[in-house]
């Protein structure tokens, strides 16, 4: 009994609507394929199907890999999200730091339309959550440390809405943080501002943007579909085939479009990249990042030892700046 | 093997709900006199009246306190010193008094008992809490003075409530003070009051039963506790149920056993508000009922040491009970005053802010008074009485920002400290975390940051680790 619920939470997220792989999303997702393949890539039906449910990406050594670190990181979950501070421990503190300031005071603006409210809320939440995303994002590919992190998850070699799961626990810690910051500080300051009626709009239980992005072929973005939208559109929302992008590893293409749902972020900071047409696409990591695209002790193991490599480099680096420092010091005292 | 594990657990459930059943309609007396030696005709121990009559007294103070025009002082504060004093003079109950649909038996505090007084029980240590360098009983004294000199109990311009001050202060300062500092504590130890020995000379009752029997006086809960619901209970002190009170159906509710006084009606009201996950009149009740019934049945022998452990333990629930009770009416009432802030903010006219003044001087009256009365207890709050009382402070953050810091050597109030509004506000939130974080309080009614947090925690579901 205890391992069929096991096994039941273990796949829960495919029949959670908060969730990106939920099964109606993955559904939409097909359709959406479809419609493309068969519309703007002229296949027949059939020829779009078997594209679509392609065995060697879905059964590759990397799809395969992908399956396993999503079972094997719910048990890592299991064990470190009781660790984690919570959301409701941050918005309470900044709720307490919002009353130490004197020059806005609590529920200033409670008389405000309460449609505009939940209205203002949604939507704020919605961006606040994607650029922290971004940023992060960015910061993930910016410093050594957490590159040797962010890796496991480019090096996927195949992608499929699963490989949305294919990260290292301790990324999934430093995610994890990132949401409770975001969310935590929009709702402390949204009830400092507004009083309690501040809520969201949802539909299913997900905030009704969210949603759209979902519904809209969130999964595609790691799926071997490259759905492209017109380059004004990939100015505003990060396309499929821009995500897809983003995990090249063609050389002009690293460090390009970090954006979750929206482009503007990349825009406004220099790291956008349309998607091209007629180009093959290779996912994964060249050779110089001793990684791998399937095998799970390296996966696991190797950002490890490399942050401590990072590290021991950086100590000696600093303990012999130090050392010449004082050397140089004493011979000034002669 | 399951067949007889079914059995069991079917036996365990059934006496179960026995015995739930018959705690249900449990009464608090009469219990038989046990006392060895004793061989006049009564027949009942239980007597409690003076707690009764203390209780009226502190109700009746409440509303004098209301009663000032500014012109008579000296009057209104004589009158007052007789509630508080005791007087052979006949005593009108002014408050619990009856009325149409809620009839009650008595009319005068020395049909209830007649030498209560309040002045000779009141905790009389040190009151830091309170400005001037007074004693508790000293504090009290100069709030009724000042509540006397007020026009209807009000102080606009330092914020004071008299009547709310003093009464909740009193529910404290005489009551639980009483009955947990002394009566559940020094009385209930094995050579102070045996259970060998009547209470006083000529007592009917023995040490341990009348010490016990007092304390529950000063609870102020009605002896049919158990068969009302923290509704009922809240209602029948606010005179609107009197078919729950009437337990006997003589119909008149006898004020000296069938009604709901101030401790009784703060535990049940934490009950019915708030989360709604507390039992506090129920477990002060049980426990009373169980400790009675531990020294009922050693039959008049002094308590041996399981018995006498048993009834400290039940002494100690009580006691837990009722610090958490008023914890959490200092909890409650901090989110008032946090929240007459905001309102006070939102409103455009003078007129209307000097208006909803009021229900914030009565709302931060009530915070002042339990906090004070909270710091009447068996416990030296130490570090925390200092801490709550620096943040709710001698008076309210007033009209003008400013507020009582103390007073002068004439001993009038100085206002010469300002804060901001906000500032307030988040002493109000550290009041409320405070109560949490010392007296794990759970009721938590006006929880100023429960929505907050609700909704925090209910997004904080959707949290993930999808990454791009």
């Amino acid at each position: 009994m205890e391992i069929f619920d096991q096994i039941i939470s273990t796949f829960s997220d495919f029949g959670n609507p908060k969730k990106r792989v939920f099964f109606g999303y993955l559904f939409l997702s097909v359709l959406i394929a479809l419609v493309w393949l068969i519309v703007a890539k002229r296949m027949s039906l059939s020829k779009a199907f078997w594209k679509i449910f392609d065995k060697d990406i879905f059964f590759s050594k990397s799809s395969m890999a992908d399956y396993k670190i999503f079972v094997i990181n719910r048990i890592f979950t299991f064990f470190i999200s009781p660790l984690l501070l919570t959301q409701v421990a941050i918005a309470t503190a900044i709720y307490f730091a919002l009353h130490s300031q004197s020059f806005i005071p609590a529920g200033v603006f409670s008389n405000v339309n309460i449609v505009l409210v939940i209205g203002l809320f949604t939507f704020t939440m919605f961006v606040v959550d994607d650029f922290s995303k971004y940023l992060v994002h960015r910061w993930m590919h910016r410093f050594p440390i957490l590159w040797a992190i962010h890796k496991v998850h480019h090096s996927a070699e195949t992608l499929t809405p699963v490989t949305v799961y294919r990260v290292h626990p301790l990324e999934g810690v430093l995610y994890s943080f990132r949401g409770v910051f975001a969310q935590g500080t929009t709702i402390s300051i949204f009830f400092f501002l507004f009083g309690n009626v501040v809520d969201l709009y949802t539909i299913v239980g997900v905030n009704i943007l969210v949603f759209v992005f979902h519904v809209t072929g969130s999964n595609l973005r790691h799926s071997h579909i490259d759905i492209r939208y017109w380059p004004w559109l990939e100015r505003i929302l990060i396309s499929p085939a821009q995500h897809q992008l983003h995990h090249s590893v063609a050389e002009e293409h690293f460090d390009k479009n970090f954006g979750a749902a929206l482009a503007i972020w990349d825009w406004l900071f220099g790291s956008l990249h349309l998607s091209e047409t007629h180009k093959e696409l290779e996912f994964g990591l060249d050779a110089r990042e001793r990684s791998s695209g399937y095998n799970l002790k390296t996966l696991y193991f190797q950002p490890l030892l490399d942050i401590r490599k990072i590290l021991i480099r950086r100590i000696r680096k600093f303990s012999s700046a130090v050392t010449s420092w004082f050397t140089s010091d004493s011979l000034n005292m002669h | 093997m399951i067949k007889n594990a079914l059995k069991t657990s079917t036996i365990l459930v059934a006496v179960t709900f026995a015995g739930s059943a018959l705690a249900m309609d449990k009464n608090y007396g009469p219990y038989p006199v046990t006392l060895k030696d004793y061989s006049g005709e009564k027949t009942n121990t239980v007597s409690y009246s003076g707690q009764i009559a203390r209780h009226v007294m502190e109700a009746s103070l409440k509303s004098l306190a209301g009663k000032g025009d500014g012109t008579n002082a000296d009057e209104l504060e004589a009158q007052m010193l007789k509630y508080f004093n005791g007087s052979d003079e006949e005593l009108a109950i002014i408050a619990p008094a009856g009325k149409d649909g809620f009839a009650i038996k008595q009319k005068t505090i020395q049909e209830i008992s007649s030498s209560a007084n309040l002045a000779g029980k009141i905790y009389d240590g040190a009151m830091t809490a309170w400005p001037g360098n007074l004693t508790g009983k000293e504090a009290a004294l100069d709030i009724i003075a000042h509540a006397a000199a007020s026009t209807k109990g009000y102080d606009a311009d330092l914020g004071y409530d008299w009547g709310q001050v003093l009464s909740k202060y009193l529910i404290g300062a005489v009551a639980y003070h009483q009955a947990v500092d002394n009566y559940l504590d020094e009385k209930m130890t094995a050579y102070n009051k045996p259970n060998n020995k009547p209470y006083k000379d000529g007592a009917h009752y023995t040490g341990k039963e009348h010490s016990w029997d007092e304390a529950f006086g000063y609870w102020g809960g009605p002896a049919h506790t158990t068969s009302l619901d923290p509704n009922q209970l809240y209602n029948v002190s606010k005179r609107k149920d009197f078919e729950s009170a009437d337990k006997n159906g003589d119909g008149v509710v006898d004020l000296k056993s069938e009604f709901v006084f101030s401790p009784a009606y703060y535990a049940a009201g934490a009950d019915k508000g708030g989360t709604k996950s507390t039992s506090y009149a129920q477990n002060i009740m049980n426990a009373f009922l169980d400790g009675r019934a531990v020294i009922t049945e050693a039959a008049g022998e002094a308590l041996n040491a399981d018995q006498l452990a048993a009834v400290q333990g039940y002494a100690a629930t009580i006691e837990e009970n009722w610090e958490k009770v008023l914890a959490e009416a200092v909890f409650k009432y901090a989110g008032s005053v946090y929240k007459d802030i905001t309102k006070l903010g939102e409103l455009s006219s003078e007129d209307e802010k000097k208006e909803y003044f009021r229900t914030y001087a009565k709302h931060w009256g009530e915070l002042k008074g339990f906090s004070m009365a909270l710091q009447t207890g068996k416990n030296n709050l130490g570090k925390t009485a200092v801490e709550m009382n620096k943040l709710i402070g001698f008076g309210p953050v007033t009209m003008d920002l400013t507020y009582v810091t103390g007073v002068d050597a004439d001993g009038k109030f100085v206002k010469d400290a300002w804060m901001n509004w906000s500032d307030y506000q988040l002493n109000m939130l550290q009041v409320q975390k405070l109560m949490v974080d010392t007296f794990n309080v759970a009721s938590k009614t006006n929880d100023v940051t429960a929505d907050l947090a609700a909704f925090a925690d209910k997004l904080s579901a959707d949290q993930n680790a999808e990454t791009d």
